[in-house]
């Protein structure tokens, strides 16, 4: 029973997606010990993402027999970066912690999640000692390796979905798509302070998980739209302008060249196809390098609402006086004497 | 003594401005002095004295800002100190580090001065010179812009690129700025808070200030050699500015008439599919030889490709006119208004 009447500090997120266990009640109850034991007041929080009926119908027992949470039920799958959207516009906590729906890490170690924070604006989990054969370690190693190598972090497990943040954080990012995944990159891009935890791994959760081709493929095109965003979201042009400038300078060589020879080996132009993928790497330069500007043109007419900063805070001390002639020490250093204003920004829009 | 710890989270940027304004000590400020700070701990004293020094004794009331652009070095704690003596310095502390631009548009933000002058934390601009630049800008100019006389740089890596960009950009821009590179510039604060900042286009203000069609003045200001820590930008820079050099001139030019310009693009390619056309045409007509494969399929390609310019710019068109800045904005920002004396009664109405 955990009446909660005043606003909880803690607001746990479980996005109920495809993956979730079979025993929801088992698995929540075990949740709710190991974030009691913390001691701060809670709420927890399921999105069920799509209709989920037979954990709809097990949350609802649960709440029959006098468990305190929110159910909020999307009307179809949206993925979990949105149900973990659709979570946090309920929750109030300061903290916002993420759980994955099935067995994945040993709950035990929650409270060692928690404590990552006193240093950090997020911390991770990372599941330590990991289980899994040979193959699963290359995938891994690999996928993790291009993430940090694009991104320049450096971070070992992004699948797990045990996640621990200031409210802040996920105010400032806003997810949509298959992000989650790349949400401690995201918040490192506006500034945040991140931290890797390692965390057991579940009993349940060590068997080897199958991937399928296509969720490679959705992987690696999440990666590029990450990479994208990270590097060139307000310089379009230095991406596209990029590709088209070396399109276009392959197919203005190859002109040249074919020219060279038309004019002084009277090699003739008409019967060679060169002139065909010439005129094509030319007119692709082009078409890339127009896309380019067609970019810039959108982040410049909406750069107003666009911020490329965060500000930590500003520091000033309004009651201060001026020190009359510079530098001197006339004035007493005494930081106590007058108010100290500091305030944080408001976030703005995301860039 | 208690420390007042005020929190602001609101949505909009407007909210922050109030609040930044709110907060300010002196009522109404005349010039507000920006300094980007990136690792200078040894600058910030010598430059904040040397800034108090030049603009004390000018009698008016201003206001400093540093915008500390996530330096890992005590640059912060030591611009606290002074600030801790003298209402008249707030500093902006970045989260991390994002660029001269963002520090310049942050500064820019939160100053409430009618006058704002920006200058580089490194000591090679000499305050001593925001005299003048205040007294052109009195004069009736809206920007104006220092130019480093006898510049204190390495010729090779610094000089001759920077020589080359400016006089590229003068061509491209229409706005021949000596030395866009210089930071010390001032503006007026109507006109600099209205144009839209992003990316690296600190190096641009002048160009991107020129679509409202600001009286630009140029100054000589000192330069002196960098006395501390390293330089941070390098020779690197010219893909970029080339690329934003184009973006500039799109957006100065064609921002408001997207289709015209992308269609111009499209001629050129138009043209040679006319050209593939005819000459095959000819060929088949007159029947010698029949038709070459590569021109053929040359001017299919290009004729293709102007269509799908043609729609591009179309599209282009399209952002503009959802999008919410538009130069028609600009316009009002430095008009002036002569009315002619044609209804002497309207005005005696007046």
């Amino acid at each position: 029973m955990t009446g909660q009447a005043a606003a909880p500090s803690l607001s746990v997120i479980v996005p109920v997606g495809v993956r979730r266990a079979a025993d929801m009640g088992a698995l929540y109850r075990e949740y709710r010990a190991n974030i009691a034991a913390t001691g701060a007041k809670y709420e927890f929080i399921f999105v069920l993402d799509g209709p989920r009926p037979e954990a709809r119908r097990a949350l609802e027992t649960l709440l029959r027999e006098g468990e305190d949470f929110t159910i909020v039920n999307l009307t179809r799958n949206f993925g979990e970066a949105a149900a973990l959207t659709a979570g946090f516009e309920r929750a109030s906590g300061g903290t916002i912690v993420t759980l994955p729906a099935y067995p994945q890490v040993d709950p035990a170690d929650l409270r060692k999640l928690l404590a990552g924070l006193s240093t950090a604006d997020m911390s991770i989990g990372y599941r330590w000692p990991r289980h899994g054969n040979a193959l699963d370690r290359v995938r891994r190693s690999a996928f993790h390796g291009l993430v940090n190598w694009v991104t320049g972090a450096r971070l070992r497990d992004l699948g797990c979905g045990a996640r621990a943040m200031r409210r802040q954080v996920l105010e400032e990012i806003d997810l949509y798509g298959d992000q989650h995944r790349f949400l401690p990159i995201l918040a490192m891009r506006l500034g945040f302070r991140v931290s890797e935890t390692p965390i057991r791994q579940s009993a349940q959760d060590r068997h080897a998980r199958i991937y399928r081709p296509r969720e490679y493929m959705h992987h690696l095109l999440d990666l590029f739209s990450i990479f994208f965003l990270m590097r060139f979201t307000k310089k379009p042009l230095r991406f596209f302008g990029m590709l088209g400038a070396a399109t276009f300078g392959i197919g203005a060589v190859l002109i040249a060249y074919l020219g060279l020879d038309r004019l002084l080996l009277n090699e003739p132009l008409a019967d060679r196809p060169a002139l065909l993928l010439a005129a094509l790497l030319l007119v692709l330069g082009m078409q890339i390098f127009a896309l380019g500007l067609l970019g810039e043109l959108i982040i410049f007419t909406h750069a107003r609402g666009l911020k490329d900063y965060r500000v930590e805070e500003i520091i000033q001390y309004p009651e201060a006086v001026a020190a009359s002639d510079s530098g001197s020490d006339s004035v007493p250093d005494d930081p106590a004497a007058s108010p100290e204003m500091r305030a944080t920004t408001p976030p703005a829009v995301t860039a | 003594m208690s420390v007042a710890k005020s929190t602001t989270i609101d949505g909009d940027s407007d909210a922050a401005k109030r609040t930044a304004s709110a907060r300010g000590p002196v009522a109404a400020i005349d010039v507000s002095i920006i300094v980007p700070l990136y690792n200078e701990q040894e600058s910030v004293r010598p430059l904040y004295e040397a800034i108090v020094r030049a603009v004390e004794p000018l009698g008016r009331a201003f206001e400093m800002i540093f915008v500390d652009d996530g330096s890992k070095d005590d640059t912060v704690a030591i611009a606290a100190s002074l600030a801790r003596r003298d209402s008249r310095l707030r500093i902006v502390k970045f989260r991390r580090n994002y660029g001269q631009t963002a520090a310049m548009a942050a500064g820019i933000e939160h100053a409430n001065g009618e006058v704002l002058v920006t200058m580089d934390g490194d000591l090679q601009n000499d305050p001593a010179d925001i005299e003048l630049l205040l007294e052109q800008i009195s004069a009736g100019f809206d920007l104006v812009v220092g130019w480093r006389h006898n510049r204190q740089d390495k010729l090779l890596t610094r000089k001759i690129p920077s020589r080359i960009a400016n006089w590229l950009i003068g061509r491209v821009t229409g706005v021949p700025i000596r030395d866009n590179g210089c930071s010390l510039k001032a503006f007026r604060a109507s006109l600099i808070k209205r144009i839209p900042l992003y990316s690296e286009m600190h190096r641009f203000i002048p160009a991107m200030a020129s679509i409202a069609g600001p009286r630009v003045a140029q100054i000589r200001v000192r330069h002196h050699a960098r006395r501390f820590g390293e330089s941070k930008y390098g020779l690197s820079r010219i893909y970029k500015v080339l690329l934003d050099l184009m973006v500039i001139k799109t957006i100065a030019n064609f921002a408001s008439r997207p289709l015209r310009w992308f269609a111009l693009l499209s001629l050129p390619l138009f043209a040679l599919a006319l050209f593939a056309f005819v000459q095959t045409a000819a060929n088949l007509l007159l029947g010698s030889g029949g038709i070459s494969l590569p021109i053929a399929g040359s001017g299919v390609i290009f004729l293709g490709s102007a269509l799908i310019l043609v729609c591009s710019g179309a599209l282009a068109e399209l952002i503009y006119a959802r999008g919410d800045v538009r130069d028609r904005e600009f316009l009002k920002l430095t008009q002036t208004i002569l009315a002619a004396k044609r209804n002497p009664e309207a005005d005696r109405a007046l």
